[in-house]
This record gives structure tokens, C-alpha cells and sequence, in this order.
């Protein structure tokens, strides 16, 4: 028999595990990494939690609504790409001006935000209209996405971007640069609109159970099909930020993120089954992985131990998660 | 009506002979260039440089990409050794791997030419190689000499980021770069690894050790793609063109941007259109399985030498410094002006 203080303790606890392993893990590191415990290497964790972050975001929201979507790291190198061919002035860049130069920032950005909805209509028109397998469907765009950025692209890079567009990438508030600061904002605003609105709401009970929420009056296609849009839209933010980032782009620029928002997903708490997830617990989830990255850069641990890590971390996610539910129904 | 049906014919057997004719009447045969992937800039800059080279000496070159998959590399052998070709180039995925399609090709009596990436472990038909080893080698002397201009002496904090860990490529530079480090105990190395050789990531390696290890000398990055992510977090640290010294390899277009714009001070070139070149001066040689005698030749001006190796006639072909002084010299690849003349094949 359990008292109902120590149940909601429990539930606390067990709803914000992600956070406890984070802080434990920073702990650690600051303790026994060198060099580890300064504000420089955390600004750099959350400055690397951007791509895979925002990314994480879209694949989430599909997620939490039953789907999958394994498009969207070929989705951000797509709209990477296109924001480096417009506005980068050497490789391939066709070093697009704007006058004034601000308006680079709006316009590059609709670029990048429309290519990526683009791709996400098409999947959502796939999965939600012509009834096919959502993990077909974006496996196929994941493929098709990635071969029209070597298309577009000739296998060449563009490289120089334009400065009015750099400057997020360079400029900081409070040590962490803009970059990571318009991440952060859309963890924040995905998150209220996921939990506090009738969309994120909505989308919840469509994962948890699609048939329920259609005969209760959910608009359940219209929902999927945005879900789909917006993840597209999401990544091809991803891509727009990683651009800034890396100046420019390459073929295979984000190559691999996938399975690192996958993971970042799974260790946030998000169930692949759908119907369950918070934003707040994926973005730890990304955070923790990049302090892990970190770490072993700065302990010059060969490469392959991240991927060992970070394997038996998504073991370890999906076995809390099973561990979750056997005792919440144990407090039940 | 049949008037019509008639010239529609007529149309399209003209057609059809006109498509057909010139190509096969003036081609010595088809060969196959197995590219290992089209992702990065090299690579797809050989594609050209082939294509050119073969057909100024009259093959035509049909270009099959592994997209950087053994397996799929092994199919596409396979499936090539069925169309009979007059020979194969091949720049391996794996080095190792590929050896038994190597040799079921010769078995079946296609001449296979190595590009690029050495096969020491079965015998080919001709191999031209730059060296990756001697690439790290170039480079570690290029970085010596910056070592000691800035220290006085060859001392000081080398950060050195990796291509992918499994691609022996990377391995290769490592190690010819790490011996020519070796009598120098003053020089401390960082060897980290850019995961799928994905630029973001040696962006994060970068930024990382500039805040673990701000007295980082020199940055040595293993393909010019990834150079262009360390000077984005080199900028994202304040730091300014000349502050961190930076040294590159391979010699695509983006390291020799870098180079006019002061951030990097060395691009260890490797010599793609000589080693393209090299094929194709002795397509014929190959391809008719007449000898090919070792010695010095100029391969588009440059002095390359041919050795009878275990594994086969082995031409290398030495790779270049490219700095701030020579950096717009046409025979560099990286400012992708293919020699304009022919090649001529060697007799």
C-alpha cells in the first residue's frame, strides 16, 4: 500500500527520469572528464543539440501521433542544401543578394520551412490518403530526398554564406549562440502547443488510439496529414540551421542524425507505439546525448564507443520504459 | 496515311543511326569506372576527369557509384563482369573487400585498372595512385615546417580530425602523418574522428577542443569539406583567419577558397587528373594485355614513376603543397579546369 505522497513522488520521478539521468551524467563528467566542468563545453552541448534537436522535434510530434517519419535528416540536408545553392558564394552557391541584406534571414528561412513541407505533404499524402505504410513512405523519401541533394548538388558543395545569415551562427546571448537560442524557442512553443493546446492534445489521442479519437469527432486524417507537414516543415528548419552553422553544404551534410533523433526520441521518454511523450523530455533525451559526444571527444575515446553508448542508451530507454509501466501499475 | 507511317519510319531509322553509329564506329569499347561514391567533391570531379581522359584515347566510360557500400560495389562488379567490358576501373569502397571480384574479373578476362585506392592484396592490371600514406606524409612535413616558424622549433598542440574510422583512407593519411611526427616528442597530437566524414561533426570536434584545449596550434583536417566546419567554429570562437593554422587534405575547391581567404595554410593536394591520366595513357596496354614497362614518366607534366609491384604495374604519382602561392595554378583539381589537351597513349 502506497501512500498517495509517495505515489505522486514516484510519478514525478518517473515522468522526468530523462532530466535525473542528464543531471547524473553531468555530474559525472564534470567530475571525472578533464576539462569538462566549464561554461565554454556546456554552451557547446546545447550549441550541438540544435540540429538534432529541432529534428527530433517533428519526428516526435509523428511519433506521439502512431507514425514514423524517416525522412526528415534527408528533409534538412534538402533545405540545407537550397539555402547554401541560394545564398552561398562559392562551390555551386549562386551567392543570391537581397537588399536590404536582412532580408535573407525571412527569405532563406520560407525556403528552407517550404521545402521541408513540401516533402512532409507528400509523405502525409502517401500515409494519410493513399493509406500506405507511413515507414515505407518516408523510407522512400529518405532515400529519394538524399539522391536529389546529390542531384541538385552535382556531389559538390557550397561553401561561404552569406554574412547577414552567418551571424546567427557566430553571435551569442549569454555565452550560447543564436542558433541554439532559436532551438531552444522551439522546444519551447512545440511543447505548450503539444500540451496546452487541442492540436498537441489531439495528436496525443490519435497515437494513443486513432479509432477512440475519430469517434469522439477528432478530425484524425486532417491532424495526421498536418503532423506530417509540420514535421517536414521542422526538419527543414534543421537544415536551415545547419547550414548557418557549417556556412554552407555539403552532399552529405547530417548524415546520421537520424538514428541520433531516433535515439534522442526514445530516451526522451516518447513510446514508439505512439500516444505517449513530452518535447521537454526529447530535448533532455538530445542533451544527454551530446553530453556524451562531448565527453568522449574531449576524452579522445575512439569514435565507435559513441555508437556503443549510445546503442545500449536506447536499450536502456526502451527497458525504463517497459520498467515505467510495470510500476506505475504497481501504484495504481 | 501511309505516307505518314513512312516517314515516321524513315524518321526514326535515321534517328536510330545517327544515335548509334558514330559513337560505336569511332569506340574502342565500353569500360566501367566503379566510383566508390558521389558525396564528395573528388570523387565526383573523377567521374569528369575519366570520362575525358578515356575518351580522348577512345573508350567510353560508363560510371557505376557504390554509394560508399561494399556490398553493393561487390554486386555492381558482379554484374559488370556479365557485360564484358573491355576493362574496369575501380576505386575500392574497401580496400579488402573487393579482392575476389578483382580477381573474378581477371578470371573472366576483364583487365581491372585500380584509381585512387591501392589494392595491395591480389594482383591488378595497372593501379594509379597518389598514396594516401604519402599524403600524410606531404602533410606532416608541410606541418613541421609551420610548427617550426611559429615555435621556433617542431613543438606544439596538433588537433588532427579524421575522416570516418572504418574508411582506410583516413587510416592511411594517419599513419603517414603520425610517422613523419614521430621524431618529434615536442609535438602533441589529438586524433579525433569525423564520423561519416559529415561535416557537422567535425564542426563539434573543433569547437569542443578549442575550449578544452585553447592552445591548439595547428588544426589538420582530413578532407577539405570538413575544413570548411572547423573554420565555421574557429569563427563561431572570435578566432580569425591566422590564429589557429589549419592544413587540409585532398585539394577540393572549398580548401583552396580557404586559402585566399587566410584560413588555411596548407591543402595537401592529391593529383586527380594525372592519376585519371595515367589510365588512360596506358588504356591500351591494358586493355590488349601488352607489357607495361617501369620507369620514370610525365604524367600531365608531372614526373610519376611505374614499378612492377607484387600486385601489379603500380604508377604513383607524387601529391602536391598547395599554398598561398601556387594555390591558382590550373594543375591543382581544386580549380577544376581539366587539362584542355588530349591524351596521348603511351606506345
Amino acid at each position: 500500500m502506497t501512500s498517495p505522497r509517495q505515489r505522486a513522488t514516484a510519478e514525478f520521478i518517473l515522468d522526468h527520469l530523462v532530466w535525473f539521468m542528464l543531471a547524473v551524467v553531468l555530474i559525472a563528467f564534470s567530475l571525472f572528464v578533464p576539462n569538462f566542468f566549464q561554461i565554454g563545453i556546456f554552451a557547446n552541448i546545447i550549441e550541438q543539440s540544435t540540429f538534432v534537436g529541432v529534428m527530433a522535434i517533428g519526428l516526435a510530434i509523428v511519433i506521439i501521433a502512431g507514425h514514423m517519419d524517416l525522412s526528415v535528416e534527408s528533409t534538412a540536408a534538402l533545405a540545407a542544401m537550397i539555402t547554401g545553392i541560394l545564398f552561398c558564394s562559392r562551390g555551386i552557391g549562386m551567392g543570391l543578394v537581397l537588399t536590404p541584406e536582412w532580408l535573407a534571414i525571412p527569405v532563406s528561412l520560407a525556403v528552407a520551412l517550404a521545402v521541408g513541407a513540401v516533402i512532409g505533404f507528400l509523405n502525409g499524402f502517401f500515409t494519410v490518403k493513399m493509406k500506405m505504410n507511413a515507414f515505407i513512405v518516408t523510407l522512400a523519401s529518405y532515400i529519394w530526398v538524399r539522391g536529389l541533394v546529390v542531384a541538385i548538388s552535382g556531389g559538390r558543395s557550397a561553401q561561404d554564406l552569406s554574412p547577414s545569415l552567418r551571424f546567427i551562427g557566430i553571435e551569442q546571448f549569454l555565452y550560447i549562440p543564436l542558433i541554439a537560442w532559436i532551438a531552444i524557442l522551439c522546444f519551447v512553443v512545440f511543447s505548450f502547443i503539444m500540451q496546452r493546446t487541442p492540436f498537441g492534445r489531439h495528436i496525443t489521442l490519435i497515437g494513443g488510439n486513432a479509432v477512440a479519437a475519430f469517434r469522439a469527432g477528432i478530425k484524425v486524417d486532417r491532424l495526421m496529414f498536418i503532423s506530417f507537414i509540420l514535421a517536414g516543415a521542422i526538419a527543414g528548419l534543421a537544415g536551415w540551421l545547419l547550414a548557418i552553422r557549417t556556412s554552407g553544404a555539403t552532399a552529405n551534410l547530417g548524415t546520421g542524425m537520424l538514428f541520433n533523433a531516433f535515439a534522442a526520441v526514445v530516451i526522451g521518454g516518447v513510446s514508439l507505439k505512439g500516444g505517449v511523450g513530452k518535447l521537454p523530455g526529447v530535448y533532455a533525451g538530445v542533451l544527454l546525448l551530446s553530453s556524451i559526444h562531448t565527453a568522449i571527444n574531449l576524452m579522445g575515446l575512439p569514435a565507435h564507443y559513441t555508437q556503443v553508448i549510445l546503442g545500449l542508451l536506447v536499450l536502456a530507454a526502451v527497458l525504463l520504459d517497459t520498467l515505467k509501466l510495470q510500476i506505475r501499475q504497481r501504484f495504481a | 496515311m501511309n505516307r505518314l507511317r513512312r516517314l515516321l519510319t524513315a524518321s526514326i531509322a535515321i534517328a536510330a543511326v545517327g544515335l548509334v553509329s558514330p559513337a560505336f564506329a569511332q569506340s574502342k569499347g565500353k569500360i566501367y569506372y566503379m566510383v566508390p561514391t558521389l558525396l564528395d567533391e573528388f570523387q565526383t570531379e573523377s567521374v569528369s576527369a575519366i570520362t575525358k581522359f578515356m575518351g580522348d584515347v577512345g573508350y567510353e566510360v560508363v560510371t557505376l557509384n557504390a554509394d560508399n557500400k561494399t556490398d553493393l560495389q561487390q554486386s555492381q562488379m558482379n554484374d559488370t563482369i556479365l557485360q564484358k567490358p573491355s576493362a574496369i576501373i575501380l576505386a575500392a569502397v574497401d580496400f579488402n573487400a573487393l579482392a575476389p571480384s578483382i580477381e573474378k574479373a581477371r578470371a573472366a578476362g576483364i583487365p581491372v585498372m585500380i584509381f585512387d585506392r591501392q589494392i595491395t592484396s591480389t594482383p591488378s592490371d595497372l593501379t594509379s595512385v597518389a598514396g594516401t600514406v604519402e599524403i600524410g606524409h606531404v602533410a606532416g612535413d608541410e606541418i613541421a615546417k609551420l610548427l617550426k616558424a611559429k615555435n621556433g622549433d617542431v613543438k606544439g598542440k596538433v588537433l588532427q580530425v579524421l575522416g570516418d574510422p572504418s574508411d582506410p583512407y583516413t587510416l592511411d593519411i594517419q599513419k603517414g602523418f603520425e610517422e613523419k611526427m614521430k621524431p618529434f616528442p615536442g609535438v602533441e597530437i589529438i586524433s579525433l574522428p569525423a564520423m561519416q566524414w559529415e561535416a557537422s561533426n567535425a564542426g563539434t570536434i573543433v569547437a569542443d577542443q578549442l575550449v578544452a584545449n585553447p592552445d591548439i596550434d595547428l588544426i589538420f583536417v582530413h578532407a577539405a569539406h570538413l575544413a570548411v566546419a572547423a573554420v565555421a567554429s574557429l569563427e563561431a570562437k572570435g578566432k580569425k583567419p591566422g590564429d589557429v593554422m589549419l592544413v587540409s587534405s585532398n585539394g577540393a575547391p572549398v580548401g583552396l577558397d580557404l586559402i585566399r581567404k587566410g584560413w588555411e595554410n596548407v591543402e595537401v593536394e592529391q593529383p586527380l587528373y594525372a592519376q585519371a591520366a595515367a589510365l588512360a595513357m596506358f588504356a591500351d596496354k591494358v586493355v590488349n594485355k601488352q607489357e607495361i614497362k617501369p620507369g620514370d614518366y610525365k604524367v600531365l607534366g608531372l614526373d610519376s614513376v611505374m614499378t612492377v609491384e607484387s600486385w601489379g604495374p603500380n604508377i604513383k604519382i607524387p601529391g602536391a603543397a598547395i599554398t598561398k602561392d601556387n594555390v591558382d595554378e590550373p594543375r591543382f583539381w581544386g580549380n577544376l579546369k581539366a587539362p584542355a589537351d588530349k591524351i596521348t597513349p603511351v606506345q
